[in-house]
């Protein structure tokens, strides 16, 4: 009986962020990281702090370059793939699934 | 629109399952459900849409937000044609960081 109020109990109360976060590991996860970066690679591992593992990760930084004469913003993005990587947490903004394009 | 005194618990009760908007330090809009917050101002959205000056991305499912990006200073929102919105103030953090959170109805 005690375990059945338990169980009720760590299923009713309100996960915190992080605990939804675990439902996307081993899945393929998209994280926007801070100075226009974003990765898309499998999730292996997370902490606390948001030190994140991802495995077969492509990386994708985003630069907006400005052309002297006309002014217009000119949007490149360089892509790099790595097998596996080490991300430190104070960087990360954002963790979801994959994007879907469109 | 009111601005209530409340302890934060009892805030996070009654916005979590609201659509929310939250603003990061780097200008970015994010906005969607709000399905749980924790006390580093993590959050946890659903159905969420992201706007830099306009709509970027779609995402659906759980957007987890890392909660140090979260803006911390919020003076006044933009002008929301909605009829209803409303506006809390928060204190979250022993660092005393104040978080607007404005809740309005989404068009469906």
């Amino acid at each position: 009986m005690a375990d059945d109020v338990d169980q009720q109990q760590t299923t009713n109360t309100v996960e915190e962020p992080l605990d939804l976060t675990r439902l996307s590991l081993d899945e393929r996860t998209y994280v926007k990281m801070r100075n226009d970066r974003e990765l898309q690679g499998r999730l292996h591992a997370y902490d606390q702090h948001l030190n994140t593992i991802l495995g077969d990760v492509e990386e994708t930084v985003t630069t907006i370059e400005i052309d002297e004469e006309t002014y217009e913003e000119i949007y490149k993005s360089t892509k790099r793939n790595i097998p596996m990587l080490f991300v430190r947490g104070d960087g990360v903004v954002l963790v979801a699934p994959p994007l879907r394009v469109g | 629109m009111s601005l209530r005194k409340q302890t934060p618990s009892d805030f996070l009760k009654q916005i979590i399952g609201r659509p929310v908007v939250v603003k990061l330090n780097s200008g970015v809009d994010y906005r969607g459900v709000l399905a749980c917050l924790d006390g580093y101002m993590n959050i946890a959205l659903e159905q969420t849409e992201e706007y830099v000056n306009g709509q970027l991305k779609n995402k659906y499912g759980d957007a987890f937000i890392r909660g140090n990006n979260v803006m911390r200073n919020w003076g006044h929102c933009s002008p929301d044609p909605e009829p209803c919105c409303l506006e809390y103030s928060v204190l979250l953090s022993p660092q005393h960081i104040f978080l607007l959170l404005v809740a309005w109805k989404l068009e469906l």
